[in-house]
């Protein structure tokens, strides 16, 4: 039986996720990551090529199972050969690898100095000193629901700064 | 635009503070949802900038920050300033002498003294030949409510207690891998709720005895 799935367009949708899920469990700085990407890649066209996927969940789930297993694999063969370093994912995103566009993140960075300090203050309190929402909300004597709003109120105004 | 019903969760999935299988279940629904995804990507670069450039970026709220604490010191009186300078000093001292000039010592308890002043992401390696039996921590008065954290790569476990010591349970010790990295982290509430102090999280590792 021949399926009619657009390859093209399922890399292209799917690279982008795959590579951010890999580099989040195994690391940005692990070189390894883009060889891992292309694997699970090539390994999802060739699966849905000889009909081994059957449609019997979505392609995102599908390439979801393969790209967790192809890492499983790789920390457990990572583990083997070398005893005690065992690669970290990263403990927050990794400031320096993960930010692809320099200027954009210079940008972002001038912007956030400029945010009002209502909320500029959610967002270091929270994204800066990992503060829980609960701890926020003590902190500034204010519910966790408004925590959560200014937050999202917050990079809202980010995104339309720099669309600018 | 309608919201995501997972959209709530993708700070928890970024800061690595769900369960694997909240944390699964999350990573399919994101294979699954554009949206979602173009929200995590958007916030991971926010939360990158903020973490790679906040000193610069937040340099007028730490100001800020330590005015207020000045404030809050003098309501909690026991807090003072002074006394924390060198209860974290003497954890720094504890630690050096403890794990760093005799690091072979079995059953040792790693101590830890918490305080205001502790740089939050910051990190000690503690290496010990058991998983300790015990963390204790400096106590701040009475009635104060700690919060222990153990993590790996995500939040492993947590506990309330009044307590300044706190043993782990048999069931979390047979979940820790020896060799791999662990960190702990204590946290301060108020009788009335309030976060007081957070300790910065404390890596430690233990070797298996054979």
């Amino acid at each position: 039986m021949k399926n009619s799935y657009d390859l093209k367009k399922i890399t292209s949708k799917y690279r982008p996720i795959v590579t951010f899920k890999v580099k989040k469990s195994i690391g940005s700085h692990t070189p390894e990551w883009e060889d891992i990407v292309n694997e699970i890649m090539l390994n999802t066209i060739e699966k849905i090529k000889s009909g081994e996927f059957k449609g019997e969940s979505s392609v995102g789930t599908f390439i979801y199972t393969i790209t967790r297993r192809r890492i499983v694999d790789y920390i457990r063969r990572k583990k083997r050969r070398a005893h005690k370093y065992i690669p970290e994912s990263d403990p927050f995103p990794d400031p320096h690898e993960q930010i692809e566009n320099k200027e954009r993140a210079e940008m972002l960075a001038k912007k956030l100095e400029e945010l009002k300090p209502k909320y500029k203050t959610i967002l270091y309190l929270y994204y800066y000193k990992d503060l829980s929402r609960r701890e926020v909300a003590q902190r500034l004597g204010i519910s966790p629901r408004k925590v959560s709003e200014r937050v999202h109120y917050a990079q809202k105004l980010l995104r339309n700064l720099i669309k600018k | 635009m309608k919201k995501c019903r997972h959209e709530d969760l993708i700070d928890d999935y970024l800061f690595n503070r769900l369960s694997t299988e909240k944390k699964e279940e999350f990573e399919e629904h994101f294979f699954n949802c554009p949206r979602c995804f173009e929200q995590i990507k958007e916030k991971n670069e926010l939360i990158s900038v903020i973490k790679d450039k906040g000193d610069s970026i937040f340099k007028d709220m730490r100001i800020e920050e330590e005015s207020k604490n000045r404030t809050r010191n003098k309501i909690f009186g026991f807090l003072s300033p002074k006394p924390l300078i060198s209860a974290a000093l003497t954890a720094a001292l504890v630690l050096i002498i403890i794990f760093g000039i005799i690091p072979n010592i079995t059953n040792e308890t790693p101590e830890f003294m918490m305080s205001d002043d502790a740089i939050r992401g910051s990190s000690i390696t503690l290496i010990s030949e058991a998983i300790p039996s015990e963390f204790r921590w400096e106590d701040l008065g009475n009635n104060i409510e700690y919060k222990v954290f153990i993590y790996n790569d995500e939040l492993l476990w947590e506990k309330s207690t009044q307590n300044n010591t706190i043993s782990l349970p048999e069931e979390i010790k047979t979940k820790m891998i020896p060799g791999k990295s662990y960190s702990w982290q204590v946290k301060a509430f108020s009788p009335e709720g309030t976060l007081i102090s957070s300790s910065s999280k404390v890596q430690f590792t233990w070797r298996k005895n054979n």
